[in-house]
C-alpha cells in the first residue's frame, strides 16, 4: 500500500481519477464525434481543415488533453479488467508496464502528430 | 481455493451459457466492459490512421477519404457511434451510482441508456452515410 | 413398549405399535437399547417416543402411497446436483430427479429434506434454523443464489434446479467449500476495536440512535455467501475481499463507538487494491441477499470516505 508507481497510484487515486477523467471525456467526445461527423462530415476530412483547427490554440490544447485523458482512462480501464478477471504475480507486473509504456507512446505519437497538424505551433 | 479436499470444478458455471438469467447490473457490466475494449482498441488504431499526415497532406487526405469512401468503413463508423454512445450513457450512470444517487433505479437507468444509444445511432444513420451508397 | 410414550395419542400409539410391526429395525433397537449397558431412563422414554413418531409417519405414507397414483400436479420436480468424490457413481456430477408431494407452503429446503428422508439418504446438503437467520442452506435455485428455507416451491418454474453456490469449490452434493469466504471475512476483523476506554466514569459506549440506524442494516448479515457467490469480481478475482466482507467493515467502519485508530485502521484493510476499489457496481450482491441489505450502497459509501480521506492527507 505505501508503494507509489509512475503514472499507476495505488487504489483510491486511479479509481478517482477514473471518474474525473469520464466526466471530462463524455463531454469532449461528444465534442469531438460532433465536430467531426455533423459539423464537418467525415468525408469531407482534409489534411487542410485539420491543420486549421489545429491551429488554434485552444483546439489545439483540448485536443492534447482529449489524447492524454482518454489514454489514461483506457490503459487504467483495461487495466482493472484484467485484474477482475483474476491477473496476478509477475504477469501482472508485465502486463501493468506494458500498458503503460503502450500509453506513454500513444501520447508521445498523439503529440507528435498535433504539432505536424498544427505547424509546428 | 484453500483445502485440499477433492474439489470439482464445474467451470463458468453461471457465465454465457445462462445469459438469460441475467440481471440488469450484469449487463451493464458486461456491455460497459465490451464497450471500453471496443473503445481503446480504436484509439490505437485511429492515432495510427492519422499518423499518415506526418507523410505529407497528401497521404492524409487521400488514406480519410480512400477510407470514408467504402461503405463498410460508414457502417462500422455507425457501429462505433453506438459503442461510444452506450460506454457514455452507462458511465453516466456509473457515476450518478458512484455519487450514490438513484441507487434504487439503476436497473431502469440501464433501459434507459440501451433505449437512447438506439435512438442516437439509428438518428445519426442518414448523416453518416450520406453519399457512401 | 407403547406404555413408555407418555406424550403421543393413544391413536399414535396403536399406529406405532402397527409400525414396529412392519419396520422391524426399531423393534431391534429398543431391543438392544434395554439389553445393552444402561441407557438413561429419561433417554430410553425420549427414544421411544420418538419411535413412535417416526413410526406413525411412515404409516401415513405408506397410506398416501397405497393411495389412487398421486397426480403430477400434486407432486413438486426437483432436480438435484448430485457429486460425491468417494462414491465411484457420483465422480462425475449429476442431476437427479426427485418427486416430492406438494403442500402450501413448502420451501425448498423443507422439499430437500422429504426428498433425503423419504427417497435418498445420502442427499448432503447444510441448513439448521430454517427461519433464514443461520445462513446455512444458501443453493443456487433456478439460477440464482437463494436461501432454501426463504424460497417458495410455489413461486419457482418447474423443474427446480438446485444447484451448490457457484463459484466455490463442491465438497459433496450441494455443500461448498466455505472457508475462501471465511478467510475474507477474518480479513477485515469482524469485530468491535477501541483502543479507547469509554467516557469518563461510565462503564458503557453509547451510540446515537441516528447512527444505529445507519449501522442498521448491515448488522443483518448471516454469513450464508450468497453475495459473494453472485459477484463475477469475486468469481475472477480470488483475492477480493467480496461483498460481505466489505459490509461487515461498513458495520463497524460507520459505528461511532470504535476509536479514531480502529476506524483508520479498517479503512487501511479496505483501500487495498482488492478491497472496495474492486467493486464495478454490478448490483447482483444487492439482488440475491436474503437480507435485503443495500451491499453497493455500502461499498458504494466506504468508496467515497476513502477517497474523502484521502484528498484531506493531500
Amino acid at each position: 500500500m505505501a508503494e507509489r508507481y509512475s503514472s499507476f497510484a495505488p487504489g483510491g487515486t486511479s479509481w478517482l481519477l477514473q471518474r474525473v477523467t469520464a466526466a471530462f471525456l463524455i463531454v469532449v467526445l461528444a465534442f469531438h464525434f460532433f465536430l467531426l461527423h455533423f459539423v464537418n462530415h467525415a468525408a469531407d476530412i482534409t489534411f487542410a481543415g485539420s491543420a486549421a483547427r489545429m491551429a488554434e490554440w485552444g483546439y489545439y490544447a483540448t485536443m492534447i488533453l482529449f489524447l492524454v485523458t482518454a489514454t489514461f482512462h483506457g490503459v487504467n480501464g483495461v487495466y482493472n479488467a484484467l485484474i477482475n478477471q483474476g491477473l496476478d504475480g509477475t504477469t501482472k507486473t508485465v502486463v501493468k508496464w506494458g500498458l503503460i509504456v503502450a500509453g506513454l507512446l500513444l501520447i508521445a505519437q498523439g503529440i507528435r502528430l498535433a504539432n505536424v497538424l498544427a505547424g509546428g505551433a | 481455493m484453500s483445502r485440499a479436499t477433492a474439489q470439482y470444478d464445474r467451470g463458468a458455471i453461471e457465465d454465457f451459457g445462462r445469459w438469460r438469467e441475467f440481471t440488469a447490473g450484469m449487463w451493464a457490466w458486461v456491455f460497459h466492459k465490451f464497450t471500453g475494449w471496443v473503445l481503446i482498441g480504436y484509439l490505437f488504431t485511429h492515432i495510427a490512421v492519422l499518423s499518415t499526415a506526418m507523410s505529407g497532406p497528401g497521404a492524409f487526405t487521400s488514406t480519410i477519404q480512400g477510407l470514408e469512401g467504402q461503405a463498410i468503413v460508414r457502417v462500422l463508423e455507425v457501429g462505433l457511434l453506438a459503442v461510444a454512445v452506450f460506454h457514455i450513457l452507462n458511465g453516466v450512470r456509473l457515476l450518478l451510482v458512484d455519487l450514490g444517487l438513484g441507487l434504487e433505479h439503476q436497473d431502469r437507468a440501464f433501459y434507459a441508456s440501451l433505449i437512447l444509444t438506439a435512438v442516437i445511432a439509428v438518428a445519426s444513420v442518414p448523416v453518416f452515410v450520406e453519399g457512401a451508397f | 413398549m407403547s406404555s413408555d410414550a407418555s406424550e403421543p395419542a393413544d391413536a399414535a400409539a396403536a399406529e406405532a405399535a402397527a409400525a414396529e410391526e412392519t419396520s422391524p429395525e426399531p423393534a431391534e433397537e429398543e431391543a438392544a437399547a434395554d439389553e445393552g449397558p444402561a441407557v438413561p431412563e429419561p433417554q430410553q422414554r425420549r427414544l421411544a417416543e420418538k419411535r413412535a413418531r417416526s413410526g406413525a409417519d411412515a404409516v401415513l405414507d405408506d397410506a398416501e402411497r397405497a393411495a389412487p397414483a398421486v397426480e403430477d400436479d400434486q407432486t413438486v420436480h426437483l432436480r438435484v446436483y448430485r457429486y460425491d468424490p468417494e462414491v465411484e457413481d457420483k465422480q462425475e456430477p449429476r442431476y437427479d430427479d426427485f418427486h416430492v408431494p406438494a403442500k402450501d407452503g413448502l420451501s425448498v429446503l423443507d422439499a430437500l429434506i422429504w426428498a433425503r428422508d423419504h427417497y435418498d439418504s445420502t442427499l448432503t446438503f447444510r441448513h439448521s434454523c430454517r427461519q433464514a437467520v443461520c445462513g446455512s442452506d444458501a443453493f443456487f435455485i433456478n439460477g440464482r443464489q437463494r436461501l432454501g428455507c426463504q424460497t417458495q416451491v410455489g413461486d419457482l418454474e418447474e423443474p427446480i434446479r438446485i444447484e451448490p453456490l457457484p463459484h466455490s469449490s463442491v465438497e459433496k452434493d450441494l455443500v461448498v467449500d466455505m472457508e475462501h469466504f471465511y478467510d475474507q471475512m477474518d480479513a477485515v476483523e469482524p469485530y468491535f476495536q477501541s483502543s479507547e476506554d469509554p467516557p469518563g466514569e461510565l462503564e458503557e459506549r453509547k451510540q446515537s440512535p441516528e447512527n444505529r440506524e445507519k449501522v442498521k442494516l448491515s448488522t443483518r448479515c448471516i454469513w450464508c455467501s450468497a453475495c459473494m457467490s453472485s459477484c463475477n469480481i469475486a468469481a475472477g478475482d480470488n483475492q477480493y475481499l467480496g461483498p460481505a466482507a466489505i459490509n461487515m467493515a461498513y458495520r463497524f467502519a460507520m459505528d461511532e463507538r470504535e476509536s479514531d485508530d480502529a476506524t483508520e485502521h479498517r479503512f487501511t484493510t479496505i483501500e487495498q487494491e482488492h478491497g472496495v476499489w474492486r467493486c464495478q457496481t454490478q448490483f447482483s450482491c444487492t439482488e440475491v441477499c436474503p437480507k435485503d441489505i443495500p451491499l453497493t450502497e455500502h461499498i458504494q459509501e466506504l468508496k467515497r470516505e476513502a477517497v474523502k480521506k484521502n484528498l484531506k492527507f493531500w
